[in-house]
């Protein structure tokens, strides 16, 4: 059977590294979908995505399972991504490039026999639009994405109530049908 | 039956499953016989599936092995030696099978520290004699004194402030202004 996120940080606590290392390899392609969620930069994302697991493994000892691991490790991913964006806007230049570079990329994945035009424009609109969310916006309809996280587990990430998740989640989506609404 | 503007304002919750029964009973029975109802749902189940596909597109080609290496490194970098040895120390010590020798030594030491009492000739501890220590132990006039009397194995331990140092530091308070 399975260790248990909890089984594997008590392990972490007790000094264990490769009970950390299973806990890198269960949640960090999700960690990362989070980041590149809210960032939409490859490098920036990678970076967060290692700081987020670097500051999780110095603050184990914290931990006390008072939630569950991966609602924590989500909350020191989202606050450092959000940190991320805020110090980005800064030059906004940079981050246009690197989005470009992004959508470049994403055509690129996409290029098979199989792949339709119209898919890849809306992927692209998407990248856009998601991108003029603000970053609570951005952050609980990528929460939502993965997983299906409940409102209850996002407000937990967050520090909202489920109320507002809802209403937020509405609000998000609603913009970004309004912008997608010829490729839906 | 409720019209279609209330409706739509829940139609993302109950794809979401976070409606209760009834509500969500409610918002099924009006799509399935509204099409632009059942329109704004298809779209918001193609937004959804679109963006989950974009981030695991993303997230496929993060290479689980090369990211721990990294990670791994980070690590290695980041620990200087006293955090290494302070990380090590703690991992020993929180190791459960010899987390019951922690009290074990402390109660054998109080015990053997506790065995003159009953044995004149046991003089664990190198035969100790009356002592007294004056020790500052911060920047605002706290002092720790120490008598022990050997003869009747009493120890005295105060704690006291010295009014001078209180002084001092109400005065640093006062030139630094109110704190908020």
């Amino acid at each position: 059977m399975q260790p248990s996120d909890w089984d594997l940080v008590k392990k972490c606590k007790a000094g264990e590294l490769s009970a950390f290392q299973e806990l890198v390899s269960r949640y960090h392609q999700k960690v990362y979908m989070v980041i590149i969620g809210l960032l939409h930069d490859r490098e920036d994302a990678l970076e967060v995505a290692q700081e987020t697991f670097f500051r999780a493994y110095r603050k184990i000892n914290s931990f006390q399972g008072g939630s569950s691991f991966y609602t924590w490790i989500y909350r020191i991913a989202v606050n450092m991504s959000i940190d991320a964006q805020r110090r980005r806007k800064r030059n906004p230049l940079d981050f246009r490039e690197s989005m470009d570079e992004v959508l470049e990329a994403q055509n690129q994945v996409a290029k098979d026999p199989f792949a339709d035009v119209h898919d890849r424009e809306l992927r692209e609109k998407l990248t856009k639009a998601i991108n003029d969310l603000t970053p609570e916006h951005k952050a609980v309809i990528v929460l939502r994405t993965i997983e299906g996280m409940s409102y209850k587990d996002i407000g937990e990430i967050l520090g909202c109530s489920e109320g507002t998740v809802m209403s937020r989640l509405h609000y998000a989506r609603k913009k970004l049908q309004d912008k997608l609404s010829a490729f839906l | 039956m409720k019209d279609c503007e209330t409706i739509r304002e829940s139609i993302d919750s109950w794809l979401d499953g976070e409606l209760n029964p009834a509500e969500s009973e409610l918002v099924r029975a009006h799509v399935s016989s509204c099409s632009d109802c059942s329109e704004v749902r298809r779209q918001l189940e193609k937004l959804q599936l679109a963006l989950k596909d974009e981030l695991l597109v993303e997230a496929s080609q993060i290479e689980s092995l090369l990211f721990w290496r990294e990670f791994e490194r980070r690590i290695n970098e980041k620990r200087s030696w006293p955090m290494e040895l302070a990380a090590r120390c703690r991992a020993f010590f929180a190791t459960p099978q010899i987390a019951w020798a922690v009290p074990a030594v402390i109660v054998l030491l109080l015990a053997a520290l506790s065995l003159d009492a009953v044995l004149p000739w046991w003089r664990f501890g190198g035969g100790r004699n009356n002592f007294a220590s004056v020790e500052s132990i911060d920047a605002y006039g706290r002092s720790v004194a120490l008598l022990r009397q050997d003869e009747t194995r009493t120890t005295v331990i105060w704690l006291y402030e010295d009014q001078e140092g209180e002084n001092e530091a109400a005065e640093e308070a006062t030139k630094s202004g109110p704190a908020f």
